[in-house]
């Protein structure tokens, strides 16, 4: 009689994943059932035909989905899983975060607002601008401080502050796209999805049970990311130099390639420690760099030179991942999958 | 502990329950103000049950399908307990904030 709404629910629920739907789905199917059927025999048969899972109802299994895919309950595997996904997910902001000490710098200096620095070169002027370049400041300074908020362990206030500082992102994508204006096909959608969208997502692993994460290093990454990365593309600019200045995915396939070689003796030694977390969130990263480089390939079909240079920065990030693939590969296989969930055993 | 967990501690606390009931009994204690969704519910049974604060009690058979009941366990009788005396304290230092700067504002 209930079959056509109860298939509808468990269709919901393949969301989850099976461990714990085996635990789990019989009890959430009987909960839902419950919220719709009256007892009463025709109108439960009406109800059956008619009702199924609302967006709300679909939208808190997802969110449930993503958080135990994420951050299970610790199998050593999973929480190899996890650890990697929060310092993929750190990494990710931290790279926002230069990118918006870049941006706030250029702005202070273009701007003339600290008066004991010399002029800049014309071509580094930053030009008053409207609304959308105050939204976009607050939104560097807002990166800032989810890093910042990330690294000392404060989880939640980094996702809620996470949340409204992608929002103007897709809406400046949604506005250029409707009028005429997006600059290239894929590439800015692809940033958002990659570097916007997914780490906030991501930032579910960073759960309350999540051990915490050493601080200092992280702290001192950000000046020192500055100056290493910053450095040379300003002396670049500086210069004059600006055909050597790389992309911003190109600059993610060098980054991350000079990250896998640094780590490479490490991960191939048998001293090393920590099994092979830093590997596989370097292979999670060299995913997402590449898959951001292939993407955005599609922009440069106009010009072969930039398609070989792409090309190229997409070879070196896949020679240097090889270089510690094994190692995260080893660091998974050293670690059992979980086992299948035993029934709990019920009193009567 | 979260609003969530507090809230379906406390709907345990004069019984069990099983996951439905859980949600009712939730609406009602805060006035309609926790609406639980049934996902978000079994994300916060979930992570009580595996930290030992609820544990399952029964099954049993309704129109064909089956209930499985809830129960508080000692430790989560405790936590609950804690967390209603701190949420008071708490509650206690808010009111006395508020008519002390009421009487400073008036006076």
């Amino acid at each position: 009689m209930t079959g056509d709404l109860e298939r509808r629910y468990r269709r919901v629920l393949r969301l989850l994943p099976g461990w714990y739907r085996q635990q789990w789905e019989q009890d959430m199917v009987a909960a839902f059932l419950d919220s719709w059927l009256t007892g009463d025999r025709e109108a439960d048969e009406y109800i059956s035909k008619v009702a199924g899972p609302s967006w709300a109802e679909v939208t808190s299994v997802a969110v449930l989905a993503v958080r135990l895919h994420l951050a299970g309950p610790g199998t050593p595997r999973r929480s190899a899983w996890g650890q990697a996904i929060r310092r993929a997910v750190l990494a990710v902001a931290l790279m926002h975060a230069l990118l918006a000490v870049n941006v706030l710098v250029f702005l202070m200096w273009g701007r003339r607002l600290v008066g004991w620095l010399p002029a800049p070169p014309a071509s580094l002027v930053v030009a008053p601008g409207g609304v959308w370049d105050m939204v976009y400041y607050l939104v560097c300074l807002a990166w800032i401080v989810i890093f910042l908020t990330l690294a000392f362990g404060h989880y939640r206030t980094a996702r809620v502050l996470a949340v409204p500082a992608i929002v103007p992102g897709v809406v400046a994508l949604l506005q250029a796209q409707l009028t005429g204006i997006m600059p290239a096909p894929f590439g800015p959608w692809i940033f958002w999805v990659l570097v916007d969208f997914a780490p906030v997502l991501a930032m579910t692993a960073f759960h309350r049970d999540a051990p915490p994460t050493a601080p200092r290093p992280w702290l001192l990454a950000l000046p020192a990311g500055y100056v290493l990365v910053y450095g040379p593309l300003l002396a670049l600019q500086v210069t004059g130099n600006f055909g050597w200045l790389p992309d911003f995915s190109g600059l993610c396939c060098i980054l991350v390639s000079l990250a896998c070689l640094a780590h490479a003796p490490r991960a191939r030694s048998r001293q090393a420690t920590g099994p092979g977390l830093w590997s596989l969130t370097l292979v999670l990263l060299a995913a997402v760099a590449g898959a951001y480089r292939i993407v955005t390939l599609t922009d440069y079909l106009h010009d072969p030179h930039l398609i070989n240079v792409s090309l190229v920065e997409l070879l070196i990030v896949l020679a240097a991942v090889a270089l510690v693939a094994p190692d995260a590969a080893r660091a998974l296989a050293a670690t059992p999958a979980p086992p299948p969930p035993r029934p709990r055993t019920m009193a009567t | 502990m979260t609003g969530q967990a507090f809230f379906v501690l406390t709907a345990l606390a004069d019984g069990p329950r099983h996951g439905y009931g859980i949600v009712g009994e939730v609406a009602e204690l805060s006035q309609d103000r926790v609406k639980l969704k049934i996902g978000s519910l079994y994300g916060v049974l979930e992570r009580l049950a595996a930290e030992g604060l609820i544990e399952p009690d029964r099954e049993e058979a309704h129109d064909g399908r089956l209930r499985r009941y809830y129960r508080l366990t000692r430790d989560g009788r405790r936590a609950l307990a804690e967390e209603a005396e701190l949420r008071a304290a708490t509650a206690r230092v808010v009111r006395a904030r508020l008519r002390l700067t009421g009487a400073q504002a008036t006076g």
